[in-house]
């Protein structure tokens, strides 16, 4: 067991010293960041406290992927498995449960642990043949297989978007907008295998273009709904709600000029620091997005051309 | 055609292809044979553009990965892709959008199941089904015959064929020896980065003898099985 760990540690300092930062200042920054973001979570409604707990669960039941769980079985003997399941849920859920039990939130900081203990005995994946309907079957890939690994995330989206017009809570309606734009900027965060490139005949624009076309349409299929929904209860407010659609197209657009800007690698530190001030001051956009799409032209060219 | 000249590759400091030229006519089916590590797929990739290398690859059709259809030894499929997406998706890339799969649907594939699920064999004839309806003109075919069963061993033999006969250019590896004297017309050996002989048909049964006696030797002796 503490051999996995340390294992465990290793591969997680090698993927920071990856990703361009010491594994040490990760732990300072994403501290600062987990700390900074749960305070601001909590200062925004009544709501807060949900999306927290969502939040935290994702987190523990993503280590409950079923052909993961498999191979540590397969790897270690019951009492030893368990154990270590259990240390990893406890590890991902403690900095939530602290936050709840530091803000008096005792009650969901209790669901909170008794989840992580109880998801120790499950494993969670698609074992049958079903496939996840999806809107997106003629131009795969980015969105289709987004949507599938994710479209709880929007199912959460909308339900909080109801739970604003029920609440009168226009905050929580645009936070329900931007969390579904959110979840479509993940779908192009991971660079695909050198393949799914070169497999294009196009130049490096059209294919630019021609993402950037895709990514528009299906993250409009999935938000418009969405925006029309809060300009019918919010209608005083449309035209906030109309810039912040528009405005998280262009984030979108961002990141998948972002994600080629760094091809064939992922995104690295320099891109996501740019991507970060980007997306905190939008008019750095008038440089990212320029920057963003030559680089990108070129990277593509070492395959495309 | 293809004319490959003095095509090197090293990684680092390790030497993976040293000087390789090779023509590959049109309409004919060129095998690649070779111990694993003797740089088959690293050539291959080279050929197709996913590799930076030395020396060039000269073809009629310009630029070739437009007309290549590349099927590699291990294929990717995305985790939540079904195998008619993963299809459309490779039609899409070329241009070319795929109506009516089902009824180019010779593999009889699951194609609404997730194409991650499938066994290696499946894998290998989705992928080979994708590159086939890309409409190609030059075909590299990593270990075709890997994980497929006997009856689709059979069909991907004839495709083989009707590709060849159809003037199309072919390159194949394979570890099993008798698929490829089925159906190449020159078989090169690759040795340490090296390609170190070729041979047509006439002289396939000796090559093979000579790699048997070279790769056997008194290696299962030196087991010591009992």
């Amino acid at each position: 067991m503490r051999h996995y760990f340390q294992l465990q540690a290793r591969l997680l300092g090698r993927q920071l010293r990856d990703f361009g930062i010491h594994p040490a200042l990760a732990l300072l920054l994403g501290s600062l960041v987990f700390v900074g973001l749960s305070v601001i979570i909590f200062r925004k409604g009544e709501f807060a406290e949900y999306a927290y707990l969502m939040a935290a669960l994702s987190f523990v039941v993503s280590l409950s992927e079923r052909r993961r769980n498999e191979f540590l079985r397969g790897c270690y003997p019951l009492v030893t498995y368990r154990c270590i399941r259990l240390a990893e849920n406890g590890a991902v859920a403690l900095p939530f449960l602290l936050f709840q039990l530091a803000s008096g939130r005792g009650w969901e900081a209790a669901v909170l642990g008794a989840m992580a203990v109880a998801f120790v005995f499950f494993k969670f994946g698609w074992g049958g043949s079903f496939t996840i309907p999806t809107p997106f079957g003629k131009r795969p890939f980015e969105f289709l297989v987004g949507f599938r690994k994710t479209f709880y995330l929007h199912l959460f989206a909308y339900f909080l978007a109801i739970m604003a017009i029920v609440a009168t809570n226009f905050n929580l309606g645009i936070f329900s907008l931007l969390l579904v734009f959110m979840v479509c900027m993940a779908y192009y965060s991971e660079m695909e295998m050198s393949y799914y490139v070169w497999v294009h005949t196009q130049q490096p624009r059209d294919f630019l273009a021609n993402k950037i076309k895709t990514a528009i349409i299906h993250a409009s299929i999935l938000t418009l709904p969405l925006v029309t929904l809060l300009a019918i209860f919010f209608s005083a407010n449309t035209p906030i709600i109309l810039a912040l659609y528009g405005l998280g197209l262009l984030y979108l657009t961002t990141m998948i000029l972002a994600k080629y800007a760094a091809y064939p690698h992922g995104i690295g530190l320099p891109q996501s620091l740019l991507l970060a001030f980007s997306f905190s001051l939008p008019p750095l956009l008038f440089f990212a997005i320029p920057y963003f799409y030559k680089n990108s032209v070129k990277r593509l060219n070492l395959v495309l051309k | 055609m293809i004319r490959i000249e003095q095509l090197s590759k090293n990684y680092g400091v390790k030497q993976v292809l040293r000087g390789i030229d090779l023509e590959l006519p049109a309409g004919r089916v060129h095998g690649i044979v070779g111990e694993n590590g003797a740089g088959k797929t690293t050539l291959f990739k080279c050929i197709a553009g996913l590799e930076r290398h030395e020396g060039t690859v000269h073809s009629e059709w310009s630029p070739l990965k437009n007309h290549l259809g590349f099927l590699q030894t291990d294929p990717f499929f995305f985790p939540k892709i079904t195998g008619r997406e993963y299809v459309q998706l490779l039609g899409n890339a070329r241009n070319l959008p795929q109506a009516d799969l089902d009824a180019k649907n010779v593999f009889d594939l699951p194609l609404d199941q997730y194409a991650a699920t499938y066994s290696t064999g499946m894998q290998k004839k989705l992928a080979l089904t994708a590159i086939l309806l890309q409409e190609n003109q030059v075909f590299i075919l990593d270990e075709p015959f890997n994980g497929v069963d006997i009856h689709s061993n059979i069909l991907i033999t004839e495709i083989i064929r009707t590709l060849r006969e159809l003037g199309k250019t072919l390159v194949i590896s394979s570890h099993i020896f008798s698929t490829l004297s089925d159906t190449c017309d020159q078989i090169s050996l690759l040795q340490n980065g090296r390609l170190v002989r070729t041979v047509g048909q006439a002289g396939f049964a000796e090559l093979e003898r000579e790699m048997r006696t070279f790769t056997v030797g008194d290696r299962v002796a030196m087991l010591g099985l009992q």
